[in-house]
């Protein structure tokens, strides 16, 4: 009986099973060696020279020649493709390439606007005012960009209640006098404006379309009452050089040629940006030319692609940086000696700097004065920190804590930009270590850490920061001690404590949003200042970006206002 | 048997809002808020933003509100949207549950079939060369983690030599198939393109190699002490004084009868496969349920969170009711009741 459970052919079968099995993997294996050769090619050869971003700005067209599709590896970030409540690194990439703001901003220069879809914009001398003509602009469908789509656009990203509304957050009127005039009324100056309305958020939709396919609403019931983010998730209403062809979440974002462009013919039938999780994955489908472009090399392996002839690499300065900040009126350990102003300019004069940049970042990046990063007005004339452990010491004797004392650090355990916040942390414990201060490292999830500091603030903790645009307003108005600034709440203990304000700051705020050019400049190097001496914020780190491509992908560039402007890219 | 099926597929569904309702409460225990996902870290002080992200979420209502929301949405199949994703968490596990699944059964070969080969190998060649190089073989599959396994032969396979394809399912600037199955090698073929089905196939045996491996050193070392059992048993004696040849006894009635407690590894193993996949699908960009869950649980994404934790369930308890069906197909003594 038991002998004949399972016929005696199952056990044959199997075996031949087994070989047929083996036999496919071979012949898989060797009739797969490469499984690209359908692509068009992605083996590239040509100069070996390190380029200097920011050289060649000139948006890429196709000139009449058809190139490849274009592959971008990318940890992508998305939260959103609904233009009024995308906001993320890769939306930023994804906003510029699709919705077309009025102007943007030139990736190798940060203080100079280029047009887009206007072609001049004027502000009032108090900025309040601020005017718009438009460009003879179509969307993708061929209908034309009017000032009723900028206004309705404008509108819904500030009545829908979403990350990026803030832009918006000051605005009494948008006027439409004519289909290709728009003209923006402030109620209080806004010198940011301008900056802003390059921001990758500010993109203009087809508002006819957007309602009639997708229902959406730009009034005040968008905010309860809007559901078009779904649509817009597999569909897009913009004028710029791409379209959206499918997003697969953990996957892909597939952009395809808009061929009703208006300003020429975008370079690339297809772009991909495909989702790869970490560095050393990026680095080595570069280097396989699987993909085209890598947009998050680690500094570390920047020495194992410098020199290979098919590939261009190079580094470039970047707006981003990772600092420290502490809460003098946090609950934890150390939150109450932190009160001491003495005791925060010795945490301040004992980090070693220098040593920070070195273990974090291998040397390849900067120091950064205040929380306005390098390249932003106002950070030009500040001194940069530089460590002194005598004077901490003596400040620490003054403060009559000579013994020290025990500092929580909890902190998110990330990764960003290539720095990884355990390495700069545990620095950051040797270095107290030595003026007694014993920092306590908690390491925790991003959400965790979140709903710590805004509860009762953390002592010592570390973030990171990149810009929406390139004003540097947002600076103040994040990490100034100004009422209702998120980084005023929380050193002061957040929703437990009562928040700090340095009164100088607002009026100081105020005063730069109302100024333009050089006034505009020294009201922000005054705020850069105050913030300095608030003692809260230590930037650490200011790092470099690895751009690398192949060979022959030009206008790889990073741009201070949208990551990466796919308009700019082409094949040389 | 129709009494047996039908009476664990009623217990089903109480088993599955029992763990809906521990997965609910237990990530509405984190200390966490998922409005920072949401809303952004930055806007998490703005009154404004965050009042109209709870409104738009369903988190302005009270836990037990929400919970009775849940369930109430989960009768009509409707496991909620995602916060991350934005998308329906039946649609996200539809795109996903394919990869897994073509993953799984991939890594089942490999490590089922190759676990039970190597077991009776080392079983009929005891204490013989090939059952030291075969023991030695499935043990250093199970004891090296699979994240070093497959960043290892990534960075050899790969990177080095060029013999495999790199992470992902699909090569480079290459649309999916047609969607039928969401297997990729299945839909490639029934769309009429073999270089294709060759292609995703080739990116297929890389993760389902270092998955399998992982599972073959328990399959195989079970199925050796199963049969190094049966071969005392009265019966192989029998058929050995028959005359039967040594390697139709180990086939024909060793292994088959051996075969009975490995189905239970095989059952759990496969079901494990199909929802912990978690590492091989991240080091080779498998889009499946294992790094969606990673992501979900990130984000403290509660819709997603629920969503995974009630399919993980369910598979588990499918797997338990097949293995329990295949027990009864296999040894008729057992009565299933």
């Amino acid at each position: 009986m038991r002998s004949s459970f399972m016929g005696s052919s199952t056990g044959r079968a199997s075996g031949r099973g087994l070989v047929a099995a083996l036999a496919t993997v071979a012949l898989i294996a060797a009739s797969c060696g490469s499984d690209d050769d359908s692509s068009g090619g992605t083996t590239v050869v040509g100069d070996s020279s390190n380029t200097t971003a920011g050289v060649d700005s000139t948006p890429a067209s196709a000139g009449g020649t058809d190139v490849r599709e274009l592959v971008v590896a990318r940890d992508m970030d998305v939260n959103s493709l609904d233009p009024a409540r995308a906001y993320c690194d890769t939306c930023q990439i994804y906003l510029t390439a699709v919705y077309e703001t009025l102007i943007t901003v030139d990736p190798s220069d940060l203080s100079q606007q280029i047009p887009r879809l206007a072609t001049s914009w004027e502000a009032n001398d108090d900025n309040t005012v601020f005017t718009f003509a438009l460009a003879d602009a179509t969307f993708a469908d061929g209908s034309p960009v009017e000032a009723k789509d900028v206004k309705w656009s404008w509108e819904r990203l500030s009545n829908v209640k979403a990350s990026a509304s803030y832009l918006m957050d000051g605005y009494s009127s948008i006027e439409t006098p004519d289909e290709k005039t728009v003209v923006v009324t402030f109620e209080a100056p806004n010198s940011a404006f301008l900056p802003i309305v390059s921001a990758p958020y500010m993109g203009v939709s087809n508002s006819d379309e957007a309602i009639a396919q997708a229902s959406a609403l730009a009034d005040e019931t968008a905010e309860t009452d809007d559901s078009a983010e779904p649509f817009f998730l597999e569909n897009s209403l913009g004028s710029g050089p791409y379209q959206l062809e499918s997003y697969t979440e953990g996957d892909a974002l597939v952009l395809v040629r808009n061929d009703n462009y208006w300003n020429g013919t975008p370079q690339f039938p297809m772009v991909t940006i495909k989702q790869v999780k970490d560095s050393a994955s990026q680095l080595q489908q570069l280097q396989a030319g699987d993909v085209d472009i890598a947009m998050q090399i680690s500094l570390d392996s920047l020495s194992q692609i410098e020199g290979d002839p098919n590939l261009n690499v190079s580094t470039t300065d970047s707006y981003n940086f990772v600092y420290i900040a502490v809460s003098p009126g946090a609950q934890g350990p150390g939150g109450a000696e932190l009160q001491d102003p003495m005791v925060r300019e010795a945490i301040k004069l004992a980090v070693d700097y220098t040593g920070i940049l070195d273990v974090t970042v291998a040397g390849n990046g900067k120091l950064q004065a205040s929380p306005i990063p390098n390249g932003f007005d106002g950070s030009a004339d500040l001194a940069l920190p530089a460590q002194d452990l005598d004077k901490a010491t003596a400040l620490m004797a003054e403060a009559g804590l000579t013994d020290g004392f025990t500092l929580d650090a909890m902190y998110p355990k990330v990764n960003v930009y290539g720095v990884d916040f355990d390495v700069m942390m545990q620095k950051v414990q040797q270095d107290l270590k030595k003026i007694n201060i014993e920092v306590n490292l908690q390491p925790v999830e991003f959400p965790q850490w979140i709903d710590a500091i805004n509860a009762e603030g953390i002592p010592l903790t570390a973030v990171y920061f990149a810009p929406d645009h390139t004003d540097s307003s947002q600076y103040p108005g994040y990490f100034g001690m100004i009422d209702g600034s998120p980084w005023s709440v929380r050193a002061g203990g957040g929703a437990a404590g009562a928040p700090i304000v340095n009164e100088k700051e607002a009026p100081l705020l105020s005063k730069a949003l109302a100024s333009s050019g050089a006034a505009k400049t020294a009201a922000y190097t005054e705020l850069g200042q105050e913030m300095i001496n608030d003692l809260i914020f230590f930037p650490l780190v200011n790092p470099q970006l690895v751009l690398a491509s192949q060979a022959d992908v030009t206008g790889n560039l990073y741009s201070g206002c949208c990551n990466l402007d796919l308009s700019f890219v082409g094949i040389g | 048997m129709k009494r047996y099926i039908l009476g664990r597929l009623t217990v089903v569904p109480i088993l599955l809002i029992g763990i809906v309702t521990v997965a609910f409460c237990v990530s509405r225990l984190i200390p966490s808020d998922p409005l920072a996902s949401i809303v952004g870290e930055r806007q998490m002080n703005n009154e404004e933003i965050v009042n109209a992200a709870k409104q738009r979420w369903g988190l302005d209502k009270s836990v037990p509100r929400q919970y009775v929301l849940y369930l109430e949405n989960l009768v009509r199949g409707d496991l909620g949207t995602s916060f991350r994703t934005k998308q329906s968490v039946v649609a996200d596990l539809g795109e996903r549950i394919p990869a897994t699944l073509e993953l799984a059964v991939a890594a089942m070969l490999f490590g089922g079939l190759g676990g039970v080969v190597l077991g009776a190998v080392s079983a009929s060649k005891k204490n013989k060369p090939a059952d030291h190089i075969s023991r030695i073989f499935s043990l250093v599959g199970s004891s090296l983690p699979v994240f070093w396994t497959g960043l290892a032969l990534l960075f050899l396979l790969y990177a080095r030599l060029g013999w495999f394809p790199g992470p992902g399912r699909l090569p480079p600037r290459t649309r999916p198939p047609d969607h039928v199955t969401g297997l990729y090698t299945v839909d490639a073929l029934l769309a009429g393109n073999p270089k294709l089905a060759l292609q995703t196939l080739h990116r297929l045996l890389l993760p389902a190699f270092v998955l399998g491996w992982a599972i073959m050193g328990s399959v195989s070392r079970l199925v050796r002490a199963s049969m190094l059992d049966e071969l005392h048993a009265d019966y192989v004696r029998t058929a050995r004084a028959k005359g039967l040849r040594n390697a139709t006894v180990m086939r024909v009635h060793v292994l088959r009868n051996a075969m009975l407690p490995v189905l239970t590894i095989l059952g759990f193993a496969f079901a494990s496969l199909l929802t912990g996949a978690v590492l091989t699908e991240t080091i080779f960009e498998w889009n499946g349920v294992g790094s969606y869950a990673v992501a979900a649980t990130r984000s403290l994404d509660y819709p997603a969170i629920n969503g995974v934790c009630l399919f993980g369930g369910l598979v588990f308890l499918l797997a338990n009711l097949v293995t329990d069906l295949l027990y009864a197909l296999a040894d008729p003594k057992i009565r299933l009741s």
